[in-house]
């Protein structure tokens, strides 16, 4: 399988503190890619690098074979990426027929989004009863589908996936994560960060552990899974 | 007092305000504009609009320009001149340093660079006045009586305000522009260009700043520090609540129909102080201004 997307010796920083130190990355076209790690090793960054929202010091970044590290964050948006961000980040005084047609910002085919919106609801039939409400009234779980939804909306043909399983309930990850592999069996290549390590490698095909910035271990998830080191570290 | 006196003063005080109001509610409205998107309370808006008011007076009188040329030349002017101090200026100096409070120096400057300019080109060295553009005969509104010149300027702001709201509401830029205020970093992740937004929202703030300019500049005498105004209009900003535009707009006409009871009921005297004393009354009774909803716990 080609390559989606390539993170070639991808280095990034806050100011003078570096984040992330020459990942090598890809995620093969209809994969689920993990990316796991502990706090503050670098997965969020990697993901807002890719974005474009954190410029990339060194390296390089292919989409569909071409660089978009010198791409602005709208052009990657464009181009097919989109992010679902770590913290349910909505638009909290839009209601979610709002936060939904943000999703689907770039796009100018009126028709084709009311169609998405009517396939978001199919995915999170919940939104449906809450279309005229303000996302910041509904429940945590309601927003992290509504993020998701709503990064559905740009038609992405990759997503990045960042901490979906973060602070919701088992039922409510075992809810999403059906979810994701269903966009995934339809076609959508999926980038993700999770802090839940047996969660991630359960639904991922290849994973990459970052340690301090850099890519310590990589492997196929269901090795990785019977690796005694890992479990010790990352799944107790 | 009698009775008579008090429902006359009432009823002249209410109209009045809300023609003065109206012209403050726009100047409030393009500050709490800026301020939602960006978080910058622009100290350069009393400024914009006089500057834009002597562009105007400059193309009318001295270019002896039609109206339909010289109003239009002028609201596009004071969009360029905004949309590129954000873009030439705000925008270095927030990668420069990126504290807020360099970004409100920023608007500090601008505002003396504006007042220069209008100083420099002789124009603001004496008080001149502006062709009233619509007739100033008298028409009663019960017992209360304002000119045609009035009631003009309050429908012109009242459908400003109202193409601003709906503009806001259901276009896909306005969305963009609350989305931007909302959660800049969501924003930015649907594919919104930020500095496309923050350049717009500042254009649109001067335009809106103009129009206000051009509607009250008739009924005052135009002077380089007419742009004190905006004492009012941050008066009705700070009423509002600072976060809200429908709170701008009430605050507006609260603040004008204040200043104009305070003037009738006490002492024209007094006025100048009036603002204030709406300013404190709203902030102990209601400190997060009547359209400030929660206090919100600010997210790092």
């Amino acid at each position: 399988m080609a390559d989606l997307l390539e993170l070639r010796g991808v280095s990034a920083a806050y100011g003078r503190i570096q984040a992330i130190a020459g990942i090598d990355l890809s995620v093969p076209e209809g994969a689920i890619v993990a990316l796991l790690g502990a706090n503050g090793a670098g997965k969020t960054t990697t993901l807002n690098t890719i974005s474009r929202l954190v410029p990339a010091t060194t390296g390089s970044i292919l989409f569909e074979g071409k660089p978009i590290e010198r791409a602005t964050s709208h052009a990657v948006v464009r181009a097919g990426i989109s992010q679902v961000p770590e913290g349910r980040e909505v638009f909290r005084e839009m209601s979610v027929a709002e936060n939904l047609e943000m999703g689907a910002y770039l796009r100018s085919d009126p028709r084709g989004i009311r169609d998405d919106i009517e396939r978001a609801f199919d995915y999170f039939p919940i939104l449906k009863q809450r279309y005229q409400q303000k996302a910041g009234t509904l429940s945590g779980g309601e927003q992290q589908m509504l993020v998701i939804a709503r990064a559905l909306m740009a038609r992405p043909r990759l997503l990045l996936l960042d901490e979906p399983s973060l602070g919701l309930s088992p039922l409510l990850v075992e809810k999403i994560f059906e979810i994701i592999h269903r966009l995934n069996r339809e076609g959508l290549s999926i980038l993700l960060v999770e802090q839940n390590a047996s969660v991630a490698l359960g639904a991922s095909s290849e994973a990459y552990i970052l340690e301090n910035g850099e890519v310590a271990v990589k492997g196929k998830s269901a090795d990785l899974r019977q690796d005694d080191a890992v479990r010790r570290s990352y799944i107790g | 007092m009698d009775f008579d006196l008090f429902l006359l003063f009432l009823q002249q005080g209410i109209v009045s305000g809300l023609v003065v109001g109206s012209v403050y509610a726009l100047l409030a409205l393009s500050i709490v504009m800026i301020f939602k998107t960006s978080e910058v309370p622009n100290f350069a808006a009393g400024e914009v609009f006089m500057a834009a008011g002597y562009c105007a007076l400059f193309l009318l009188v001295f270019q002896h320009m039609p109206l339909w040329v010289a109003i239009p030349v002028t609201l596009v002017a004071s969009f360029i001149v905004a949309a590129l101090f954000r873009r030439g200026v705000l925008k270095q100096v927030a990668k420069a340093s990126g504290s807020p409070v360099n970004l409100v120096i920023a608007t500090l400057g601008l505002s003396y660079v504006l007042k220069g300019l209008v100083r420099r080109t002789g124009f603001g060295d004496t008080p001149r006045s502006f062709p009233a553009l619509i007739s100033t005969d008298s028409i009663m509104i019960g017992q209360a009586s304002i000119t045609k010149l009035d009631l003009s300027i309050f429908i012109t702001a009242i459908l400003v305000m109202a193409a601003v709201f709906w503009m806001f509401a259901y276009t896909k830029v306005g969305r963009a522009m609350r989305a931007v205020g909302m959660n800049p970093k969501a924003a930015q992740l649907m594919g919104v260009d930020l500095e496309r937004i923050h350049m717009l929202v500042w254009g649109l703030a001067a335009v809106i700043s103009a129009i206000a300019a051009l509607l009250i500049s008739p009924k005052i005498l135009m002077t380089a520090e007419m742009g004190s105004i905006v004492t009012m209009a941050f008066a009705a900003a700070i009423v509002g609540g600072f976060m809200s535009l429908p709170g701008a707009v009430v605050g507006g006409f609260v603040i004008g129909i204040t200043e104009n009871f305070v003037g009738l009921f006490i002492s024209s005297r007094a006025i100048v102080v009036a603002p204030f004393v709406a300013i404190m009354l709203v902030l102990i009774l209601r400190p997060q201004g009547l359209f400030g909803g929660k206090f919100a716990i600010k997210k790092v």
